[in-house]
């Protein structure tokens, strides 16, 4: 970036790439030794060297798969990265960054997750569509404008989060303070004056950190694999007895949308 | 100083007792303390007359009004932020434009006639503005959207600047602004620069500008 003064744009060859760093603010260099890597499918946008990539489940990266990978089912989403060389990852000029966890845990929402050390554990959160990485190791994720990390206690829109590490998971918050009253009545009979749009937050406590991207524009979300259908197992969706077609997103009264209900239209 | 640009794309406001906001509904991207965000139905400041002004003339853009006392982090869509800090002079801009501002601004609408007649009308065609355009006045900042980076063209009374309409973003201060066509038989028949229609801007203050010409 910092060539764009009017020399022309820098130019890089295997050796000035930065190793394990940030090559523009939307593009990581990884450099390969050895260790392996995880990424998700589609990300690599370019390499030096004499990398091989194989999809996981991949005869001889089995053992690889059994320590690092904790959630076989959505295992065809990745490819390991083996040998030495440099790779770059970007996707969709969405910001780019490398976290470095050391013995901790960190939970981020699936989509944004692209590479991972596999002396990372990845496991599925009990949160449906996030993925928790435990252990020692960095990895790369993407983002929508900048990460700004905060601590807790927060309350947090739900499109805006990123990720927490070593927080507890978040518990749902509602704010629909202005309903009532008679004011307040009256709109949410009529649905006029619409909604804030706010109402709806992921709350933090405890200690720890929670990731927020600068805008609410979401990565599309990664499958996370589905959990066994077991009683007391959270996140099971189509368990018989549902309660209506959508009981996924709770509809709060006063929603833009519920005056056309009213009247049967 | 309320708001606060803390990145490129995100600005970090504080409110307390008396210090309230409006921002743009949907745009909080997450808050600590006790906040609460109501719709306003007036979309805004004013009483019922200024609600129907902006009504009418297309600038009631759906705002909330933001109180209680904590922290509250605000970014929309990907855009780029900027902050503009007001002491007592009028900032010109297009409400959906407007991310979050202080409730101490007094917010109005303009006619875009009112400002070189018919020319005016056509200007704000151009420049996406429409027939109408918000003002915010008084004392305290402004955030306000832009697609690409923001930055700042000072207008002195000997040295107008010109904009091009689909990057210009919002001006402050004692400004004229005038659309100055540049339109020869080459536009006519298809072979036009690309460049027939500028914004003039003349008088004292500033012109924001965005590294686009692509609307929000």
């Amino acid at each position: 970036m910092s060539g764009y003064g009017g020399a022309g744009p820098v130019v890089h060859d295997p050796t000035t790439l930065p190793a394990d760093d940030n090559v523009t603010k939307y593009t990581f260099c990884v450099e390969l030794k050895g260790s392996p890597w995880f990424l998700q499918k589609g990300k690599m946008i370019a390499y030096y060297g004499a990398i091989e990539f194989n999809g996981v489940g991949h005869g001889r990266l089995d053992r690889l798969v059994r320590t690092s990978f904790h959630s076989p089912l959505h295992a065809s989403d990745w490819v390991v990265a083996e040998g030495s060389g440099r790779m770059l990852l970007a996707d969709r000029a969405f910001d780019v960054n490398s976290y470095d966890l050391d013995d901790g845990n960190l939970t981020i929402r699936s989509g944004n997750l692209l590479a991972f050390q596999p002396s990372l554990a990845l496991k599925q959160s009990i949160v449906p569509g996030f993925l928790t990485l435990i252990g020692t190791g960095k990895f790369v994720a993407a983002s929508n404008g900048p990460v700004v990390f905060l601590e807790p206690p927060i309350r947090v829109d739900p499109q805006a989060l990123v990720g927490w590490a070593d927080c507890p998971s978040p518990c749902h918050h509602y704010d629909h303070g202005y309903l009532t009253g008679v004011m307040g009545g009256l709109r949410a009979m009529t649905g006029l004056g619409g909604a804030s749009g706010e109402e709806h937050q992921f709350e933090f406590v405890g200690a720890g950190t929670v990731l927020l991207q600068s805008s609410e524009t979401l990565m599309p979300e990664q499958d996370t694999g589905v959990v066994p259908a077991e009683p007391g197992v959270p996140g099971r969706t189509g368990t018989p007895a549902g309660h209506g077609a959508q009981a996924g997103a709770p509809r709060l009264p006063g929603q833009l949308g519920d005056l056309q209900r009213r009247f049967g239209l | 100083m309320t708001l606060r640009e803390i990145n490129p794309k995100m600005v970090e406001a504080v409110v307390g007792p008396g210090v309230r906001l409006f921002s743009q509904r949907g745009a909080m991207l997450a808050y600590r303390g006790e906040v609460s965000f109501t719709p306003s139905i007036q979309g805004g400041q004013g009483g019922l007359a200024s609600m129907i002004g902006r009504r009418v003339a297309g600038e009631a853009t759906p705002l909330m009004a933001v109180e209680g006392s904590g922290t509250v982090f605000f970014g929309h869509g990907g855009h780029h932020v900027h902050v503009v800090h007001l002491s007592g002079d009028t900032l010109h801009v297009e409400a959906d434009r407007l991310l979050a501002f202080e409730g101490t601004l007094r917010q109005g609408t303009m006619f875009m006639g009112s400002e070189g007649g018919v020319m005016g009308m056509v200007r704000g065609q151009v420049t996406g503005q429409g027939l109408f355009t918000t003002t915010l006045q008084g004392h305290g900042s402004a955030a306000v959207m832009a697609h690409g980076g923001v930055f700042e063209v000072p207008i002195a009374p000997d040295h107008p600047v010109h904009v091009d309409p689909q990057a210009y973003v919002a001006h402050r201060g004692d400004v004229r602004n005038r659309l100055s066509a540049a339109l020869g038989w080459r536009d006519m028949v298809g072979r036009g620069s690309g460049e027939a229609f500028q914004l003039e801007l003349s008088g004292s203050g500033t012109v924001y500008v965005q590294a686009s010409e692509e609307k929000l």
